[in-house]
């Protein structure tokens, strides 16, 4: 791991932890965020450094955040969506969107249509990712109480 | 006004605050169909989307009221939710009576924020570690610290006239870029990509985008469409907002 990467990642706990005061978050839960958010921008490390691709790195990273996630929501007993966002903050493709709109105002159409797809393809990894979590787990949970219910 | 009107009004109080608070839209229907089973109506039917909420309730003696809510203005308030939840498995395991339920609704609609220097201490986190996450310097860190505080001023005043959240965003998007490159002017700042960039992420309409696929996964489609159209709304807000000043000054940063 190199010092930027450490950087990076302490830089992730610390932004998840600004967004978690932000959505009013309350006390305890906050550390859980930023470590959180730490392991989201490992996660997304990890899945670059094994694939080279930086779509499938965030889809990859979102969607081991998500489950992540839900699972914390559970012990927690906290909706999901208060870690879930937070800890995925890292991921935004905030800098791709600027440089797409630098790249349109600059009148760089070559460079528009390449952020511009980048935008919507890292968008789109985050979201399948974050959507194939919530399947899993509304189907797991569906088995869980049909056995359950049979076990009774 | 009868008891049991008065009852599905406060039962709609309680989703009105988890909806205004960020929660998910089967969230806020399941939380008021248990209440109101609760509090003894034979069969509730809850239809919420993010800009409205309709229940009619079967009472017991065979009469059947329906009320509706318009939502306006939501901000996420995880505290709310939380707070709304903890009330709703209250009501479930016991209910309470009437006045005791206004009460703790009022008292969860009358929080407030928490403490004053929370928002801001956030915008400053946010800002600051995600300049140098993007590959910014210490002194970019800074330079974004103090375009965020622009950003927080312009949403407070917006919030204060009413501004619509579309218009706020361009608006905030356009005056943080400007701020951005007067850092760099007064030579605080070294790259002002980085600084607008670290600042964008305070715009982005993460909740709203998460939340409408979370409403799509769950069988809420209009509430998903309006979440996401919301959301791409507001990024094309932030992208024009930030083409406003890049115009002028795109070429010298």
């Amino acid at each position: 791991m190199t010092a930027e990467m450490t950087v990076q990642i302490v830089m992730a706990a610390v932004g998840a932890l600004g967004f978690g005061l932000l959505f009013r978050v309350s006390g305890s839960r906050l550390i859980t965020l930023a470590l959180g958010g730490a392991a989201n921008w490992g996660f997304y490390l990890l899945a670059f450094h094994a694939y080279g691709d930086r779509v499938l790195a965030f889809f990859l990273a979102a969607l081991a955040t998500a489950a992540l996630a839900e699972v914390l929501a559970r012990l927690l007993k906290t909706p999901v969506l208060t870690l879930l966002v937070p800890m995925l903050v890292p991921l935004v493709p905030g800098g791709d969107l600027y440089y797409t709109t630098l790249a349109l105002v600059q009148g760089n159409m070559e460079a528009f249509a390449r952020f511009g797809s980048l935008v919507v393809k890292e968008a789109g990894a985050i979201s399948f990712g974050v959507i194939l979590v919530a399947c899993a787990v509304q189907t797991v949970l569906k088995i869980w109480a049909l056995a359950r219910k049979k076990t009774i | 006004m009868e008891q049991q009107e008065q009852i599905l009004c406060a039962i709609l109080d309680a989703g009105e605050a988890l909806l205004v608070s960020g929660a998910e839209v089967a969230r806020v229907e399941d939380t008021m169909r248990r209440m109101a089973l609760a509090y003894g109506f034979t069969r509730a039917d809850v239809l919420t989307i993010t800009a409205s909420m309709v229940v009619t309730a079967h009472a017991p003696d065979g009469a059947v009221l329906t009320q509706t809510r318009r939502i306006l203005r939501r901000e996420t308030d995880m505290r709310r939710i939380e707070a709304v939840n903890a009330l709703s498995r209250a009501v479930c395991a016991a209910p309470l009576p009437l006045d005791e339920l206004r009460a703790r609704i009022a008292a969860i609609r009358d929080m407030g924020g928490g403490a004053p220097w929370r928002m801001p201490l956030a915008y400053l986190l946010i800002a600051g570690s995600f300049a140098v996450f993007f590959g910014g310097s210490v002194r970019d860190g800074l330079a974004a610290m103090l375009c965020s505080m622009v950003l927080y001023a312009i949403g407070r005043a917006g919030a204060r006239i009413e501004l619509q959240p579309i218009v706020l965003t361009v608006v905030s998007a356009a005056a943080m870029c400007l701020a951005a490159f007067l850092t760099v002017w007064i030579g605080l700042g070294q790259a002002p990509d980085t600084i607008i960039i670290a600042n964008i992420m305070l715009l982005v309409p993460g909740i709203a985008l998460v939340n409408s696929l979370r409403d799509m996964i769950g069988g809420d489609t209009i509430s998903g469409l309006l979440g996401a159209c919301e959301a791409l709304l507001r990024a094309v807000a932030i992208a024009a907002g930030c083409a406003l000043v890049l115009m002028q000054l795109g070429g010298a940063g």
